[in-house]
């Protein structure tokens, strides 16, 4: 096991678009945060009524322990960016013949799917310290006072990772059975960013929401938007604490979601001409 | 002895087209192994089976007496088709992926084996850097890797400049004096000639021969021979004794003989007899070349 982890850093740590992601994701998260971070001090800081209200209906979604899920939810919008990656990184051994070379050299057909299941966990871990490192800073940052409830909700910590993991397994059977790097990519984009939302849209509004079931859209609603978005209303306020009371539901169909995934891949894999 | 691999009714198809038809053959321990046919006639899906990178529909084959496993292909050192490696990582690193996988050599022997196929001055440079040739010579590399018993190259020789396709035929006799299997595909006979001890002739998926190379190959001895006047000198060889054939190649006259049955000099001496002076008197071999399209022509 652990040597298949080594191989697989050999073959990422001097991989340029690994560094390049992590840069734009080093770049993104806090970016995004920040943006929404500021956008609620305006509305918030002024001595009108309204800011006022405001203040006293959002709370500070950056202080701890809100950090964690806030942060979490923003930064979840931008899974494209670490599935480009996982796209590449199984795309390449197609390219590159090295799936064959790999089996040639001594791995099994078993391993060889094994050790693309780490770079996944690899660049899920790596994601999740990111958003981590960004939900704590901003606690940090924003709100002193609450420092000593730094421990609360962190849950999401494992929420995140778990969101992350099945969204970019999603990815990786993508490029694994398309193959070519910039259809699989053309492909995800297209479904994650438009297609899945128009049908989540339009069952949501027609079937009783059966689009709670759309792949990506199971492990989106382990992590519900933020909780400040409660206080407008009561519509609001229930629809939230039902997000929340969905999310045992969802962690158990994301995990039989991404466990089919990866046993598809483990049985294609080992009967299919390479 | 046990042999180091053995096939046994292997059959493999592609929808319609059928790769491979009942194929089974054995390499011994120690042979140079030459697998021939044209382009198209399986030679590669053979070796792919052998390697688990294809599924054969029917047949098994044996590694060292078992049947084939990650365990057996950690054991030979392979390059198959195309050299495969990671473009954006450097010799070195590549070389260290192959020996992780395949457990065969240390960072000491990277450095050993690119000396030998002679990219050691170019080992930090990346791979998406280097010439076909070079490529071709780091695939070479990481079959080398360890020093591995049994290797199987094909088309080793594939992208090399004239002096890299003898530097590697030497490799290769090299490497058989040292007892090593070596399985090689190529449609290069003259390669094969020179450095094979056995040889299995494939096409269009069928076995067509397999063997040692002098009974495959050379079952036949021929004596070429010419005179001033080439007309009498056919009229006369006609009435010699015990050849099997006999053919005009321009003004040469050429007599066919079981393998190791020419009479060179009997031969020589009856034409004196019979008036007829010689200025050409050869005994050769029935090219490789020959043979093949003897075989594989319809």
């Amino acid at each position: 096991m652990f040597s298949l982890i080594q191989i697989e850093w050999l073959k990422i740590k001097k991989y340029p678009a690994f560094w390049w992601m992590l840069g734009i994701v080093t770049l993104t998260y806090p970016g995004t945060n920040a943006m929404f971070y500021y956008g609620f001090i305006k509305s918030t800081s002024g001595k009108e009524v309204a800011n006022n209200v405001a203040k006293m209906l959002l709370g500070n979604p950056f202080a701890f322990p809100e950090t964690w899920h806030t942060v979490a939810f923003l930064s979840s919008n931008f899974i494209v960016i670490p599935s480009i990656l996982v796209i590449m990184l199984v795309t390449n051994e197609y390219n590159y013949k090295t799936h064959r070379q790999n089996i040639i050299d001594g791995w099994s057909r078993s391993q060889f799917v094994t050790s693309k299941l780490f770079d996944v966990l690899i660049v899920s871990l790596v994601t999740t310290f990111m958003y981590a490192l960004v939900a704590a800073a901003f606690g940090i940052y924003a709100d002193a006072d609450n420092l000593n409830r730094w421990a609360e909700q962190l849950q999401y910590i494992p929420l995140f990772l778990i969101q992350t993991f099945a969204q970019l397994s999603i990815a990786f059977l993508i490029g694994f059975l398309i193959k070519k790097a910039f259809i699989a990519l053309g492909v995800f984009l297209f479904y994650d960013l438009i297609l899945e939302n128009i049908l989540n849209g339009y069952l949501k509004w027609k079937t009783n929401d059966l689009g709670r079931f759309l792949p990506m859209e199971i492990s989106d609603r382990i992590i519900p938007w933020p909780a400040f978005m409660n206080r407008f209303g009561k519509d609001m306020k229930d629809a939230y604490t039902k997000a929340l009371a969905a999310i045992p539901e969802h962690i158990i169909y994301t995990v039989i979601l991404t466990s089919a995934i990866w046993a598809l891949c483990y049985y294609l894999h080992k009967r299919r001409d390479l | 002895m046990q042999p180091i691999l053995s096939i046994e009714g292997i059959s493999k198809s592609y929808g319609r087209i059928q790769a491979l038809q009942n194929v089974s053959y054995e390499v011994p321990q120690g042979a140079v192994f030459g697998l021939l046919g044209p382009n198209g006639s399986g030679k590669t899906t053979m070796l792919s089976i052998i390697l688990d990178i294809l599924k054969a529909d029917t047949g098994t084959f044996n590694w060292f007496g078992k049947p084939g496993s990650p365990e057996s292909r950690k054991r030979i050192g392979s390059l198959l088709e195309t050299p495969n490696f990671y473009h954006y990582l450097s010799a070195v690193d590549n070389l260290k992926i192959t020996s992780a996988i395949s457990g065969r050599g240390n960072d000491q022997s990277i450095d050993e084996v690119l000396k030998i196929v002679k990219l050691f001055e170019r080992k930090n440079s990346r791979f998406s850097a280097y010439s076909l040739g070079m490529k071709q010579r780091l695939a070479i590399g990481a079959a080398l890797l360890g020093n591995p018993d049994v290797l199987l190259f094909d088309e080793p020789t594939n992208g090399l400049d004239p002096v890299g396709i003898a530097e590697i035929r030497e490799l290769i006799k090299e490497l058989a004096k040292q007892g090593k299997t070596i399985i090689m595909a190529s449609h290069l006979l003259d390669e094969v000639e020179k450095v094979c001890t056995h040889v299995a002739i494939m096409k269009r998926g069928k076995l067509l021969a397999a063997g040692p190379v002098n009974e495959v190959l050379a079952n036949e001895d021929i004596v070429e021979m010419a005179a001033v006047n080439s007309q009498l000198l056919k009229t006369v060889m006609e009435s010699f004794p015990g050849y099997s054939s006999l053919k005009e190649n321009g003004d040469l006259v050429q007599l066919y003989f079981p393998i190791g049955k020419a009479p060179m000099e009997d031969i020589n001496r009856y034409c004196f007899e019979n008036g007829i002076v010689l200025n050409q008197l050869i005994l050769k071999k029935k090219s490789l070349e020959t043979k093949f399209f003897e075989l594989t022509n319809d």
